[in-house]
C-alpha cells in the first residue's frame, strides 16, 4: 500500500520509512504538513502517517484540511505524538484522525495499526465500488423505466385517438363520453357510428383485467368493431339472397365475436352493443356480461335495462339474444363500465347502482355533455383524491330526432 | 390464496378463505383449483360462503378452472352469497355452473346423478 509519511525530523522519518518498507509498503515522504497537503491534494494518497508537531502545518491541522476537503476516496490518518496526553487525543479525534501512535514507535505497533487502517480502507473501497455499480444499475433502471413510461404514454395517446370525436354524431343519435383509465391505458373502449342510411350502432366494452394486456385486446376490438364490411366486420353479414352486406342483429354480432374470441387464457370481455333504427324508432341491444344500460326518459325515473347475458369469449357455442325498446327524440341511454358502480370510497363503500340512478334522475335535464361531465365529477368525488382502481368509462347516447327515415322498412327488403 | 379442504360423501370440498376474489389473487386461485384437478379429483365442490365479492378476473379464473377439468370432471359451486350470486346472474354463469345452497346439498345432488 502507498503510505505518505510526514515528519520534520529526518532521522525519525528515515526509521519509520524503513519499517514500512520492510512491511511491504510503498512510502512517500514529506518534511512538513504543508508539503504533505500538496501531495494529498493531488489525489493519489489514501493513507497518511503524520507527526503532530511540525513547522508550517501541524499534523492535526493537516488532518482537519483533509476532512474538510471531502475527497471522493477516504483518506486514513494516523497521528503520531510524543506527548500522549488525553487532551491531545481528544483534539486529534475531533480533527478527524482515525488512530494514534505514541513515539517512540515500535515496528510491531506500526504494523498492526497500519493493518487495521488497511482493513478500513479496503472495506471503504469495496463499498465505493458497490455504490458505483448500484448507481450504474439505477441509471439503467431509470432509463428503462422512462422508456416503458414513454411507450405507455404514446399507447395512451393512440388509444384516445380511437375514441369517438367530441360530440360525435351518428345518424339519428349523438354521443358524449369520458374514459378514465386506472393506469395509463384502459381495457375499456367504446364507439358510436352510422351503419347504413337508417341505422346507427354503439357499443361499450370492458376487457377483464386492466393495464397493457387488457388494452391490447381493447384496441384490437376497437379496430374490428366498425361497420366497414370489407374488413370482415363481425357486425356485418351477407344477405343470404342477394349476397350484399347487411347489418347483423346485435345478438348475432355478439355471437360472431364470441366465436372469434375463444382464447386459451382466461381473458374475455363484457359489452353492450346496440343498434338504433331510425325508421322503426327502436333500439335493439345485446348485453354480454355487462352492467345493463340505463334508459333516461323525460318525466320518468331512470331505469336499468336488460337481465344479463354471458360475457364474450368465456364459453364457446352459446347464443346471445337482444332486447328491443322503442325510443323517441330526447330519450337517452347511458352505457358504463363496472368501474363506475364498483368504485369504492375511502370508507370502502361502493358507488353502486342506486347512487348512479339517483344522480341521473336528479340531473336528467342537463345537456348531454354536462350530464356526463358532472357524473364523472361525482364518481371522482366519491373516490376522493385516490386514483381509480379500475377503468371508468361512460358513453351517453341521445336520440336527436333530426334524422329522417330514408326508405320505408318494406322497400328496404326489396333492394 | 387460502383454501380449506374437507370431504363430504367422498367428494372433496374446497372452501375459499378469501372475502374478495379479484385480479390480484385470481391467478393463484385458479392455480390452487387446478392443483386439486391434477390430484385426480373428478368432482370438486367449491364452498364460496366466505366470499363477498368476485370481479371479472375472478369469474375468468373460475371458468378457466372449469375448462381445465375437461369433459369428465365437474366443478360445483355452493354457498354463494347474494352479491356473488348477482354477478353470476348478470353474466349468466349460473347456466354454466351447477349451484347449490350448501356443500352438503351439492354432494347429495352429485351422488344421485
Amino acid at each position: 500500500m502507498k503510505i505518505l509519511l510526514v515528519d520534520d525530523d529526518p532521522i525519525a522519518r528515515a526509521i519509520h520509512a524503513m519499517m514500512l518498507h520492510l512491511q511491504g509498503h510503498q512510502v512517500v515522504e514529506a518534511a512538513d504538513g504543508e508539503l504533505a497537503w500538496q501531495l494529498v491534494k493531488n489525489g493519489e494518497i489514501g493513507f497518511v502517517v503524520s507527526d503532530w508537531m511540525m513547522p508550517n502545518l501541524a499534523g492535526v491541522e493537516l488532518c482537519r484540511r483533509i476532512r474538510a476537503a471531502d475527497f471522493e476516496h477516504y483518506v486514513y490518518v494516523i497521528l503520531c505524538t510524543s506527548k500522549g496526553a488525553k487532551s491531545d487525543l481528544i483534539e486529534g479525534m475531533d480533527a478527524g484522525a482515525d488512530d494514534f501512535l505514541v513515539k517512540p514507535i515500535g515496528p510491531e505497533e506500526l504494523r498492526v495499526k497500519v493493518r487495521a487502517g488497511e482493513r478500513v480502507l479496503n472495506l471503504q473501497q469495496g463499498l465505493a465500488e458497490k455504490n458505483r455499480e448500484l448507481a450504474k444499475i439505477n441509471g439503467q433502471l431509470q432509463s428503462a423505466h422512462r422508456l416503458v413510461e414513454d411507450d405507455l404514454k404514446s399507447a395512451a395517446w393512440m388509444q384516445q385517438r380511437l375514441l369517438p370525436q367530441p360530440t360525435q354524431h351518428a345518424r339519428g343519435i349523438k354521443c358524449e363520453w369520458c374514459l378514465e383509465p386506472s393506469g395509463y391505458i384502459a381495457g375499456d373502449i367504446f364507439n358510436c357510428f352510422s351503419m347504413d342510411e337508417n341505422q346507427s350502432g354503439f357499443y361499450l366494452l370492458d376487457v377483464c383485467g386492466h393495464g397493457v394486456p387488457a388494452a391490447m385486446l381493447s384496441v384490437t376490438l376497437s379496430m374490428m368493431l366498425t361497420p366497414d364490411a370489407s374488413q370482415g366486420s363481425p357486425l356485418m353479414g351477407a344477405n343470404p339472397q342477394t349476397g350484399n352486406a347487411e347489418v347483423l342483429s346485435p345478438g348475432d354480432a355478439v355471437r360472431e365475436l364470441n366465436r372469434r374470441f375463444q382464447s386459451k387464457d382466461d381473458r374475455y370481455f363484457t359489452m353492450i352493443y346496440g343498434i338504433y333504427d331510425i325508421c322503426s324508432s327502436t333500439m335493439r341491444i345485446a348485453q354480454a356480461g355487462h352492467p345493463g344500460p340505463i334508459l333516461i326518459r323525460k318525466g320518468a325515473s331512470p331505469e336499468i335495462l336488460g337481465d344479463g347475458g354471458m360475457p364474450v369469449g368465456m364459453w364457446p357455442r352459446i347464443e346471445f339474444d337482444c332486447f328491443e325498446i322503442t325510443v323517441q327524440a330526447g330519450d337517452r341511454l347511458l352505457l358504463y363500465s363496472d368501474g363506475v358502480t364498483e368504485c369504492v370510497s375511502q370508507s370502502d363503500e361502493v358507488y353502486g347502482e342506486e347512487r348512479l340512478l339517483a344522480f341521473l334522475g336528479k340531473n336528467a335535464y342537463l345537456p348531454l355533455e354536462e350530464l356526463v361531465g358532472s357524473l364523472l365529477l361525482d364518481i371522482k368525488k366519491w373516490r376522493s383524491a385516490a386514483e381509480f382502481t379500475d377503468d371508468v368509462s361512460l358513453l351517453a347516447i341521445e336520440v336527436t330526432g333530426k334524422a329522417v327515415c330514408l326508405l320505408p322498412p318494406q322497400s328496404k327488403k326489396d333492394l | 390464496m387460502k383454501f380449506q379442504e374437507s370431504s363430504i360423501g367422498g367428494f372433496v370440498v374446497v372452501k375459499v378463505l378469501e372475502s374478495r376474489i379479484t385480479a390480484d389473487i385470481a391467478p393463484g386461485f385458479k392455480e390452487g383449483l387446478v392443483d386439486y384437478v391434477k390430484k385426480g379429483n373428478k368432482t370438486i365442490i367449491l364452498d364460496l360462503s366466505e366470499v363477498s365479492f368476485i370481479d371479472s378476473s375472478g369469474l375468468g379464473a373460475l371458468v378457466g378452472s372449469l375448462k381445465a377439468m375437461g369433459n369428465d370432471g365437474e366443478l360445483l359451486l355452493s354457498g354463494a352469497r347474494e352479491t356473488v350470486m348477482s354477478m353470476f346472474k348478470l353474466t349468466r354463469m349460473d347456466k354454466i355452473f351447477r349451484m347449490f345452497g350448501s356443500p352438503e346439498q351439492a354432494a347429495e345432488a352429485v351422488s344421485k346423478s
